[in-house]
């Protein structure tokens, strides 16, 4: 190469353009001038167009092992299952803060009152693991339901949820008894207890509230303590669970955070009519063999008719 | 009172299918797996790595699609993902050329009759195939990229994080290359073209 002359060093990297049929149609005719005249640079031409035909050959020849077809089928299934496993999440605002929902292929996985402020970023991973994709028109849908049901304007979030959440089939049981209960109703954790025939186990019950992914949608606010006080919710932003309580018509002492049950409406657990408070012995029974509606509207809404007795039709509480 | 809560379909007017972008991934697969395998084939040389590299890059590729603006080149995009999982799989294996030469002696053997203009195509191809896979790493895969499955210069320099111009280097540097490896071959029996 080094006793090669000037002008063929010049024209080589046209001539390797050439010989690959990528050259421009000025270098084309540059190396059509030059090899007229230079019979090494022309054999140099020949030798790349023949290496060129090779390996264009090559290209052309199917492999031995040129059978894709094991691998797209394994492909597809773990696509399949990432795709069952993938969360794609939205943040958006709302009354109660900032809100994140988090949907799968099954249906609506997460939803998780965020802080107010400070980097998202590591709790979103934390909690969504690193495959979750933020997509704000996938959770579009479900953010104006929530939003709606946050200011009142919907009574039931009626979602395909992902149960694989959970974190036990004892947490789902308790999940399920809460989702039941009609909008707004409230009872006690002993009550959620005795629904799902563990009375004794309300301590459990709440945890396993504690740690419902899914509030709101699975109305954990409307399970309180056995005194009527709010015991807690989302940590300890109780307020939350008070608003959620006064959208649905349960109103909360504004001082002592309680519901009073003397101000509710109230059925006994089994029962198809709803009564005053005062009536027949329901003043001595517990919280737990009991569901608490803040008004005739709510109880008859969820399907119960006015005790024959007491008659609250006729002698309604004092709103 | 317990409602199956987890169990029954959706009843509201919130889809919870697939949402396009994943539709649209499907068509991606179709479109350009079996040429990304082929293409980490080439590159690595093993059906085995080809098939578990191919499916890495359409699993990260699919993780990031939604990511992806739309009018994007898809099909350079995948070949970046599939270089980068080709180059890191280089890096982990220490003995990469070895792995080639026992692809070279699967090429067709046999008792090669010198009269034979096929065989000596075929002598030819496994020889260009030898050198190809004795060149550096980024010029081998330029070329691979350029020759095999003609990527232009802009897409093969996305792939391998330089320039056009570097792009361009590397695969006429590959090709003087494979061009010195072959010259046996080249005198002994190609008929020159007019």
């Amino acid at each position: 190469m080094s006793t090669m002359p000037t002008s063929c060093r010049e024209i080589e990297p046209h001539l390797l353009a050439s010989a690959m049929g990528e050259a421009t149609r000025d270098s084309v005719e540059l190396v059509r001038m030059h090899v007229a005249g230079c019979p090494e640079c022309r054999e140099e031409l020949t030798r790349y167009r023949a290496v060129d035909g090779m390996v264009d050959s090559l290209r052309r020849a199917p492999g031995p092992d040129d059978d894709a077809t094991l691998a797209r089928a394994q492909l597809t299934s773990r696509l399949a299952d990432l795709r069952s496993r993938m969360v794609t999440f939205g943040i958006f605002p709302s009354p109660l803060g900032p809100l994140l929902i988090g949907r799968s292929e099954m249906g609506v996985a997460l939803v998780e009152y965020l802080p107010a402020s400070g980097s998202l970023t590591a709790r979103v991973r934390r909690l969504l693991g690193d495959d979750a994709v933020e997509d704000e028109a996938a959770t579009e849908g479900l953010r104006a339901e929530l939003i709606e049901y946050i200011e009142g304007r919907r009574a039931r979030l009626a979602w395909p949820l992902d149960p694989r959440r959970m974190r036990s089939d004892f947490q789902r049981r308790v999940l399920e008894a809460t989702a039941a209960l009609p909008y707004g109703a409230v009872t006690s954790y002993a009550g959620i207890a005795a629904r799902i025939g563990a009375p004794s186990a309300f301590r459990s019950v709440a945890q396993a509230l504690r740690w419902n992914p899914l509030p709101i949608v699975i109305p954990c606010h409307r399970v309180i303590g056995s005194g009527g006080d709010l015991v807690g919710y989302a940590g300890k932003r109780v307020e939350l669970k008070q608003r959620l309580l006064a959208v649905e018509g349960v109103n909360v002492g504004p001082h002592d955070f309680k519901v009073h049950r003397e101000a509710m409406y109230t059925l006994m657990h089994g029962e198809v009519e709803y009564c005053l408070p005062t009536c027949g012995s329901l003043a001595e029974r517990p919280l737990s063999a009991l569901t608490l509606f803040g008004t005739r509207e709510r109880a008859e809404a969820a399907g119960f008719g006015p005790c024959s007795s007491c008659r609250p039709d006729l002698h309604p509480l004092p709103a | 009172m317990e409602t199956g809560l987890f169990s029954q379909p959706g009843g509201t007017g919130v889809s919870m299918g697939r949402v396009m972008a994943e539709d649209a991934f499907e068509a991606v697969v179709g479109a350009h797996h079996a040429e990304i395998r082929r293409y980490l084939l080439r590159v690595t040389a093993r059906a085995s790595d080809a098939d578990d590299l191919s499916q890495e890059t359409f699993l990260r590729a699919f993780r990031a699609y939604r990511a992806l603006p739309s009018g994007a080149n898809v099909r350079a995009w995948l070949f970046t993902i599939a270089t980068n999982l080709g180059r890191n799989h280089f890096r982990a294996q220490s003995r990469r050329r070895r792995a080639y030469a026992a692809v070279a002696l699967e090429a067709p053997a046999g008792a090669p009759d010198r009269t034979d203009g096929r065989v000596l195509a075929d002598e030819a191809r496994v020889r260009v195939e030898q050198v190809i896979g004795g060149l550096p790493e980024k010029q081998r895969l330029a070329f691979i990229m350029r020759k095999m499955h003609e990527l232009d210069y802009a897409e093969i320099g996305t792939s391998l994080c330089c320039s056009e111009e570097s792009a361009r280097a590397h695969v006429f540097q590959a090709l003087r290359k494979i061009r010195k490896g072959l010259d046996s071959q080249l005198s002994a029996g190609t008929e020159p073209r007019s």
